[in-house]
């Protein structure tokens, strides 16, 4: 029997990571340059990192290791929330190294094993290894198999951080998740979604299930329909190739914006363990669905304004075809088939160049069911609204009616803010930041597991199918607008209205 | 300074209070505590300092008490500020009253603060120096608050003041910032389990308070009778047991404002920290 360190009891510590060594491969993109090193100095910053830890950037790219960190250096300056500390950064550095090798096409893998094992005797990481494909998906699959061959070279434990898009639909995404299971457990495989890793869309659980008051509403009695939104302002920025074949379902509907709706109507999970919070999420993927073919509208943005500037249309991109038949906007009408959101419509919309950046879940309830007021007194109420605002402006709001002072009985919608910036005056953590300690933890919570990609895709590829045989009139929606008019029809079939903001 | 009141009442603070709202020069929305203070005069530097630090970080209402018994006239002085902090990133802003108690006023702090604590949020009550235990201020404040933050290493007459103060734990959840100080040698200290199982002695250079309480964390912790030497210094910098160098654990810097905040944020009690104290 292993006696318990009565001294650990009651100490508040940063829970930190076992040693470990952190192996990027990608380290030359973008993605390594602007959210995962800043993410990861910005928990140095905070001690959360271990004690012995390295960061092994991976790359084709010719580097020395003086380059990669003196890039990295410039990164954390540019992107990084927190101001460069010269002490943190020596620390960090002293563990970097940069490996440029080409293990997909070649044999760098031998490299990297003989600089790990180094690493392990030299820094002391323990034969941990967290490898995070941070590639074009074209790679993963040889990267696993290269990584996978040679596991038992070294003795720690292993985990494997897959970017998404996991997959171009069902079969592809089963036939990748099979490659990677050969040679990897489930629970070894973080499947990264940064929508999970902000804050509000966590607070979304806080609000649910922490509070009395809300779940008890929270069903097919009192709410009307939800409304998902995640807008985006910007264009592709330079991602057409990646862009022209995945488009918006699969760029943001397929994985963001699901996983929003699987936790707005999730059930209560028993306690907040990854596969709790994971096995509720998948029941909902699964008893979702989409009633028909025109409860699904595209669009693809044309030449406009935004923020008072003209910009391009999709079809001018640079490296976009001329004749591109790919939607950069999805709005739907989807249902979960259960016993507590059966025939409650959920609409929801993705797009690029949309009017403003706003991503928000809104739960509208239904109208009072017999206000003893005169009819004029309530022109222009609105009604109850719940808004989770997870990005910009973070907090949540509630529309609701009130008096309006004087005379009479006059009813108009006031808004009720709660502000997150306003109540925890702290700057929210970035949400690479969270994921990243949250994998070095070996917690799995916030990522997505084989069989929610699998529904999700199951969802996507119904929807898409009907796409291949249609010759949509593109573009249809002007930059800076909230879409083609299709998706103000989609929902105003139903005598509703997308939320105005 | 939004308001500076001579000889006022309570009504006219609360007045004026709703008369600043927040809302129309900033984007505060939220409180979540209410954050009082009894600052002697000899603290009020050092207080002032701290409030400044807490900056942004805790959305609330601070009612510090400037307690003047002396004072010739029984009175109530007010100053209301209202701060604003714009490097947080939004407007933010905070309400500060400030609150002379002169004159037999000081007596009966409770009846003052009890109209200006926000409704439904905690109440957090810092005391500056050594309270004054069974004294009607400071049991009549314990009676409106919900957690007392002190800093032991502010005390005279150590170890003797913590058996008075282990006597309020029943009535309010107790936060020392000296205990909070010794968190990185505890840590330290836990690392040499199972060996520590037996210590005998530990040697602490540092200050009375933080020794007083690592050796009752230990006693209590440990089951046994541990005997304490102590080196005088300002902070902790060295400490043995039984011959064996501790390593404290790596943490961030915490200024006096951060260990503030970071209390303000706890709301249970803390039995390892009363062992310890009832252990000294």
């Amino acid at each position: 029997v292993i006696e318990k360190n009565p001294l650990r009891e009651g100490l508040r510590l940063p829970v930190v990571p076992d040693p470990c060594a952190l192996v990027i491969f990608g380290a030359s993109g973008d993605l390594t340059r602007r959210k995962l090193f800043p993410a990861i100095y910005s928990l140095a910053a905070r001690s959360l990192l271990p004690e012995r830890f390295a960061v092994v950037g991976v790359a084709r790219t010719e580097e020395t290791d003086a380059e990669f960190k003196a890039r990295m250096k410039d990164a954390v300056r540019e992107f990084g929330r927190d101001k460069l500390d010269e002490r943190v950064w020596r620390r960090l550095a002293s563990g970097m190294h940069y490996l440029g090798a080409d293990i997909a096409g070649g044999d760098g893998e031998d490299e990297l094993l003989d600089l790990l094992a180094e690493l392990d005797r030299g820094r002391g990481t323990a034969g941990n290894r967290v490898f995070y494909l941070a590639v074009p998906p074209a790679a993963f699959s040889i990267l696993v198999e290269k990584l996978g061959r040679r596991r038992n070279e070294w003795s720690g434990w292993t985990r494997l951080i897959v970017e998404k898009p996991f997959g171009y639909d069902r079969a592809s995404a089963r036939a990748l998740n099979e490659e990677i299971t050969a040679y990897f457990e489930e629970g070894e495989i973080y499947r990264i979604d940064h929508y999970l890793g902000k804050e509000t869309v966590q607070n979304l659980l806080a609000l649910r299930f922490a509070n009395g008051i809300f779940e008890p509403i929270w069903n097919r009695q009192f709410v009307d329909h939800v409304e998902i939104t995640v807008a985006e302002s910007i264009g592709i920025e330079g991602r057409a190739s990646f862009y022209e074949r995945a488009g918006a379902v699969r760029d943001v509907f397929q994985n963001h914006l699901l996983q929003l709706l699987a936790l707005t109507a999730m059930e209560p999970p028993v306690d907040f363990t990854a596969d709790s919070v994971r096995n509720e999420k998948v029941k909902v993927l699964r008893a979702m669905h989409t009633p028909g073919a025109k409860h699904v509208v595209r669009g693809q943005y044309g030449p406009g304004w935004i923020e008072g500037k003209p910009v391009l249309g999709y079809r001018q991109e640079p490296g976009v075809a001329r004749d591109s038949k790919t939607e950069t906007f999805v709005a739907a009408k989807l249902y979960v088939d259960n016993w507590r959101w059966a025939d409650t419509p959920f609409y929801v919309r993705v797009g690029k160049r949309l009017a403003k950046r706003e991503t928000t879940i809104a739960i509208q309830f239904q109208a009072a069911p017999h206000p003893p007021f005169l009819k004029e007194a309530a022109e222009g109420l609105r009604p109850t609204v719940l808004v989770v605002h997870v990005q910009p402006d973070e907090g949540v709001s509630l529309a609701i009616g009130a008096k309006v002072p004087g005379q009479g009985m006059m009813i108009r919608t006031v808004l009720m803010d709660f502000l997150y910036g306003g109540a925890f005056r702290i700057e929210l953590p970035e949400a690479y930041e969270r994921l990243i300690l949250d994998c070095l933890l070996g917690d799995a919570t916030l990522f997505t597991r084989a069989d929610e990609v699998d529904e999700q895709w199951a969802l996507v590829d119904a929807i898409v199918s009907g796409w291949s045989r249609d010759r949509p009139v593109f573009p249809n929606y002007d930059a800076g607008t909230w879409g083609p008019t299709v998706a103000d029809q989609l929902i105003r079939r139903d005598g509703r209205e997308w939320r105005r903001r | 300074v939004a308001a500076s009141l001579k000889d006022t009442t309570v009504d006219e603070i609360e007045l004026r209070l709703d008369a600043l709202d927040p809302h129309a020069e900033s984007d505060q929305r939220t409180n979540v505590l209410t954050h009082m203070a009894w600052v002697p005069p000899e603290w009020s530097r050092a207080a002032g300092r701290v409030l400044k630090g807490l900056g942004p970080r805790i959305p609330s209402r601070t009612l510090m008490l400037h307690p003047d018994p002396k004072a010739g006239a029984d009175r109530l002085d007010a100053e209301l500020e209202h701060e604003c902090f714009p490097e947080a990133g939004h407007d933010l802003c905070a309400e500060v009253v400030h609150l002379r108690l002169l004159g037999r006023t000081a007596k009966a702090p409770a009846s003052i603060v009890v109209p200006l604590q926000l409704p439904d949020l905690p109440v957090f009550l810092r005391w500056r120096g050594k309270p004054p235990f069974g004294k009607p201020e400071f049991e009549q404040l314990v009676g409106v608050a919900d957690r007392l933050i002190v800093d032991s290493d502010e005390w005279p007459g150590l170890p003797r003041a913590y058996q008075h103060l282990s006597e309020v734990f029943d009535r309010i959840a107790v936060s020392d910032l000296a205990w909070v100080r010794t968190l990185r040698w505890r840590a330290g200290l836990a690392e040499l389990w199972p060996g520590i199982r037996a210590a005998r002695v530990l040697h602490v250079t540092g200050p009375s308070a933080e020794a007083f309480l690592l050796a009752g964390w230990l006693r209590s912790r440990l089951r046994r009778k541990i005997t304490l030497r102590r080196r005088n210094a300002t902070s902790v910098t060295e400490i043995e047991v039984d011959g064996t160098r501790v390593e404290p654990a790596r943490l961030p810097f915490a200024s006096g404002s951060d260990l503030l905040s970071e209390q303000l944020e706890l709301h249970v009690r803390d039995p390892v920290y009363e062992a310890a104290v009832r252990a000294v």
